[in-house]
């Protein structure tokens, strides 16, 4: 039986600045041009995570087997420019995903590269090859960032909590 | 907004620090044009795709303090790669039209000192070059590409969401190619064109992003692409590391040259393909340089 989260749906819709969520009508638009849905249409459907997370059906989107059924997102915002009623998806697909992280049900890559940027400051952090190639292309040497202000923040926004460090 | 007498380089950890030999392009290029450009310790945008679905809060501060490290200096940023670009315009936005998060975020921020104020504006480099305009980029052209046929691919985050970021059609962007067009190449339609590169869903799972691609490549060459130009370093990545293993998929060969924007501008402006280190291409690109004499 599916229950209806409630608490899901206030984070849903709270976070949703423009309020325009209620106002989807299944049209299914979104769908219709999404690459991912093109191919795999039996295992991503984001008309259906829009309809599953506006009605609070929360084991529809979490703790389900395949994880692809929200991961599968592409991150190409193609859905968000075709919604008549101007419904930004992907920003409320970013709800979704930063609830399964903090969950434990994303994929590795997201909470490995969080963690290297934790560490580093950089999503892919410097390296001496590179380094050495940059000098032959004559190229200036990169600025490190402060690490103990990037860790300062990080710290702030409690990421290693959420990433399970 | 800040004069755009000198930018904020943005290259991005992709670009910095696995695939200089884009920047050592993209900065020919500015100095031919004379477009300044200047360093600053910029940390991670960070990733739209990636860190911004692991915390929605933590992507916001830590694109936040990029952009105070500009307005420090009164300087606009621009970026050489979709995602930074993509980031850093998107968190400008939504902090300066939200009261609210922006109060959130300079309360992060206050702890390293820092204030976000959203003085300074961000742009991706085909805004810049662009702006600059094709015809007087034309007049740098003197080993142009007549009739090379090119399917250009923006990528997703240059141009959507298109409300915010605003530097193109959000379907049909038309920059690219003029830009292309400068050369003398020809940039073809083909069905495919605002198809994604795959990259994102390539975080999860690897056979539907290289069933992606293929579909990419495929309509391209139907339409007798000879090349693709690409303007970010994720799309390029994938399409040019990745050619094999989405051929053997689908039942298919791709051997296709895949140029970066300013690597075809620096080539048509004379550079030599040594000094922009194009050999650490992956996709080979001998076909391509021979025909048009380019050693």
């Amino acid at each position: 039986m599916v229950s209806i989260d409630y608490e899901l749906r206030k984070k849903v819709m709270d976070t949703h600045i423009h309020d325009t969520l209620k106002y989807c009508y299944q049209c299914n638009r979104c769908t219709d041009v999404c690459p991912i849905a093109n191919i795999a249409p039996n295992r991503y459907n984001p008309r259906n995570i829009i309809l599953n997370s506006f009605l609070g059906f929360k084991t529809s989107i979490f703790g389900v087997e395949d994880k692809f059924n929200l991961w599968g997102c592409t991150v190409c915002d193609t859905c968000d420019e075709v919604c008549p009623q101007k419904i930004e998806l992907t920003e409320i697909f970013t709800v979704l995903k930063n609830m399964s992280i903090s969950i434990g049900e994303g994929p590795e890559y997201y909470t490995t590269q969080a963690s290297a940027i934790y560490e580093s400051g950089k999503a892919i952090p410097p390296q001496s090859a590179i380094e050495r190639r940059r000098e032959q292309l004559g190229l200036p040497k990169i600025e490190p960032p402060s690490l103990e202000e990037v860790q300062k923040i990080l710290n702030e926004t409690k990421l290693n909590k959420i990433i399970n460090k | 907004m800040a004069k755009a007498d000198e930018y904020k380089m943005f290259q991005g950890c992709t670009i910095g620090n696995r695939i200089p030999f884009i920047e050592a392009s993209a900065r020919k290029v500015f100095d031919k044009l004379g477009i300044k450009t200047s360093e600053a310790p910029f940390a991670c945008c960070p990733d739209p795709v990636g860190f911004n679905s692991v915390d929605h809060t933590s992507w916001l501060a830590m694109g936040a303090r990029n952009l105070t490290i500009a307005e420090a200096e009164g300087k606009d940023i621009v970026s050489l790669c979709n995602g930074c670009f993509q980031t850093l315009k998107l968190v400008n936005t939504e902090l300066n039209q939200d009261e609210h998060e922006k109060a959130k975020i300079n309360k992060i921020l206050k702890t390293i000192g820092k204030e976000f104020k959203g003085t300074i504006n961000v742009k991706h480099f085909v805004e810049v070059l662009h702006e600059y305009g094709p015809d007087r980029i034309k007049e740098f052209v003197t080993h142009g590409f007549p009739g090379l046929k090119v399917a250009c691919h923006t990528g997703c985050h240059y141009n959507r969401p298109s409300e915010i970021v605003q530097t193109d059609d959000p379907m049909e962007p038309v920059k690219l190619r003029e830009l292309v067009a400068a050369t003398g190449a020809v940039p073809v339609d083909y069905e495919e064109e605002m198809l994604c590169c795959g990259a994102g869903v390539g975080n999860s799972e690897e056979e539907p992003s290289m069933q992606v691609l293929s579909n990419k490549f495929s309509s391209a060459l139907k339409a007798g692409a000879e090349v693709f130009v690409v303007i970010c370093p994720a799309c390029f990545q994938q399409m040019d590391t990745n050619q094999k293993k989405a051929g053997t998929q689908s039942n298919n060969t791709f051997d296709i040259p895949i140029l970066y924007l300013t690597e075809l501008l620096a080539l048509s402006f004379g550079f030599n393909p040594d000094e922009l280190g194009l050999k650490f291409h992956r996709s080979r690109l001998t076909t391509f340089l021979d025909k048009h004499g380019l050693k």
